[in-house]
């Protein structure tokens, strides 16, 4: 298993793709951050979290890291060679599950330490209470957890659907139109969207779901993305 | 004795289409084996299927007398080139090896050994997305050889090679087979394995229709005589229970035997310019398997199969 993680590291490492998403994960960091401080004028604890919270919609991108990532596999056809030398293809999928979401959670960091080196000093300006130790904890643990686990749901919805496209238009459509329409169904979807997840592990106001909950919630849809395509890929034929 | 690869009823459906229909054959362990059929035959679905990546319907094939998902080592065991590299485009050559070497737990030394000896070392840096075909298929048998295998499943490795390049093939396979390897070899072009391959086996429409040493395949042949009394020779030869059609001064007897044929002539005192035996070809021998192919017909499973 050792072995097949390290092989997939470097197939991470050897490709534009996690540079792409990393530095545009770190682009839109640097943005927020600007525009959050500097626009938003934080001046309670809550928002001065906000300014530094890369779960949410800043998770986007190493979700669809993840589906670019697995998905990449079937669309370049660079499967074969990988399954001939580990025909047990959940143990390949896992190996490369390991993978990405080590890559997203060295990323995650690169992105907090941007957040934090630009907006600290911009932040010791305004007025309010400082944040706290327990504030950052939140913001760099549970900014990782929402880093990698967003990463691990795009290789599971990635091993799952097979087609880039499809993929990546199917998550941004189900993220940024149908998500925001759970709440016309029940009130209470909202507390397991994935997005409402992400950023509150990331930090956002837990007035939702606890962050536990946040937790709890993002572990669902991944385990669900991750078992369905280990599932069905375990079934197919490789192309 | 069992074979190095082994197929037991293999058979494979897509749907209503039948694309490997109950195939069972044995590749001779040190040899290299031929694995003829024209387009869409069936020969990439038997490989795959053979490889574990695809599951068969019914049936089932071993590698070296066990299932390939059931080899301890399968790189150590079985080298395979099913895509054109299978590399990742924007991915350089010498990466997407060492990828490979390290899943397999392979030394990273090992990814120059077998550049060097599929001669990509001076094209290693590049990106594989800027590789001529010829480079892609080197590419592809440089991954088939990084864990030493004693067994190799090449499908259709001469595809896009120029002249030289299938040159090189035809050398680096009879290298491999001197090595004691056992080589299967899919191809639907006559030319590119006549030379190269010691047994055949022949699929058509997804069914068997012939397997053995070549030799056995191009044996039986005709006789060619060439005399200034053809028409005289020919009536000789049929009184002497021998068929024979005439083109100009030229015979060609349905015999095998040379000296049959000299012995009627001399017995009827007609002068011989020429005797010989001519070999049915292995493509003669293909065509006369296949002869009810149409061609660039192919079922829908094996289009399917053929175009990965």
């Amino acid at each position: 298993m050792i072995a097949l993680v390290r092989g997939e590291m470097i197939k991470v490492r050897t490709t534009r793709t996690a540079l792409g998403f990393a530095s545009a994960s770190i682009l839109l960091v640097l943005a927020v951050v600007l525009i959050t401080i500097l626009a938003g004028d934080p001046t309670t604890r809550q928002e001065k979290m906000d300014a530094f919270n890369i779960g949410g919609a800043l998770s986007i991108p190493l979700l669809l890291f993840g589906i670019v990532g697995a998905t990449g596999e079937f669309r370049h056809r660079t499967l074969a060679p990988a399954v001939l030398i580990s025909p047990h293809r959940a143990r390949l999928t896992l190996a490369r599950l390991v993978a990405y979401t080590f890559t997203a959670a060295l990323v995650g960091v690169a992105m907090l330490l941007v957040a934090l080196i630009v907006g600290l000093p911009l932040l010791s300006g305004q007025p309010g209470p400082d944040l706290e130790s327990s504030d950052y904890l939140t913001v760099i643990g549970g900014g990782i957890i929402a880093a990698t686990m967003s990463c691990a749901l795009g290789v599971g919805i990635g091993v799952l659907v097979r087609n880039q496209v499809a993929g990546v238009v199917g998550a941004l459509v189900y993220l940024f139109i149908l998500e925001p329409l759970l709440p016309l169904i029940a009130d209470d979807l909202v507390k397991g969207s994935i997005l409402g997840a992400a950023a509150t592990l990331g930090g956002a106001s837990p007035d939702e779901v606890s962050w536990l909950g946040a937790l709890l919630a993002l572990g669902v849809w991944t385990a669900v993305a991750v078992g369905a395509g280990l599932f069905v890929d375990a079934r197919r034929d490789v192309d | 004795m069992a074979g190095a690869i082994e197929t037991a009823g293999l058979t494979k459906r897509y749907g209503p289409v039948t694309a490997v229909d109950d195939l069972s054959i044995s590749i001779r362990e040190g040899a290299v084996t031929g694995f003829l059929g024209p387009n869409g035959a069936g020969k990439t679905t038997t490989l795959r299927m053979i490889l574990a990546l695809a599951r068969p319907t019914s049936g089932h094939a071993t590698v070296m007398g066990r299932p390939y998902q059931d080899l301890e080592q399968p790189a150590h065991t079985v080298g395979a080139n099913l895509e054109v590299a299978g590399a990742h485009p924007g991915r350089k050559g010498r990466d997407h090896l060492r990828s490979l070497a390290a899943m397999a737990s392979i030394p990273l030394s090992r990814v120059d050994e077998v550049l060097r000896l599929v001669e990509l070392e001076g094209a290693a840096g590049r990106r594989a997305g800027k590789y001529s075909m010829g480079m892609r298929q080197r590419l592809g048998l440089a991954a088939t050889l990084l864990g030493d295998p004693q067994v190799l499943i090449l499908d259709e490795p001469a595809n896009g090679l120029d002249p030289q390049g299938i040159r090189w093939l035809r050398d680096f396979l009879r290298g491999m087979a001197a090595e004691g390897r056992t080589v299967l070899v899919s191809s639907h072009v006559l030319a590119e394995v006549a030379q190269t391959v010691d047994d055949v086996v022949v699929i058509h429409r997804g069914k068997l229709v012939e397997q053995g040493p070549v030799s056995r395949l191009t044996a039986g042949g005709h006789v060619v005589a060439r005399s200034p009394r053809a028409d005289a020779l020919r009536a000789a030869l049929e009184r002497a229970g021998l068929q024979a059609t005439v083109e100009g001064d030229t015979l060609v007897v349905d015999a095998g035997d040379t000296a049959r044929v000299g012995d009627v002539a001399f017995e009827a005192g007609l002068p011989l310019h020429e005797l010989s035996a001519r070999a049915t070809s292995l493509e003669e021998a293909f065509l006369a398997l296949t002869s009810d192919a149409t061609p660039g017909e192919a079922a829908a499973g094996d289009e399917r199969s053929e175009s990965t």
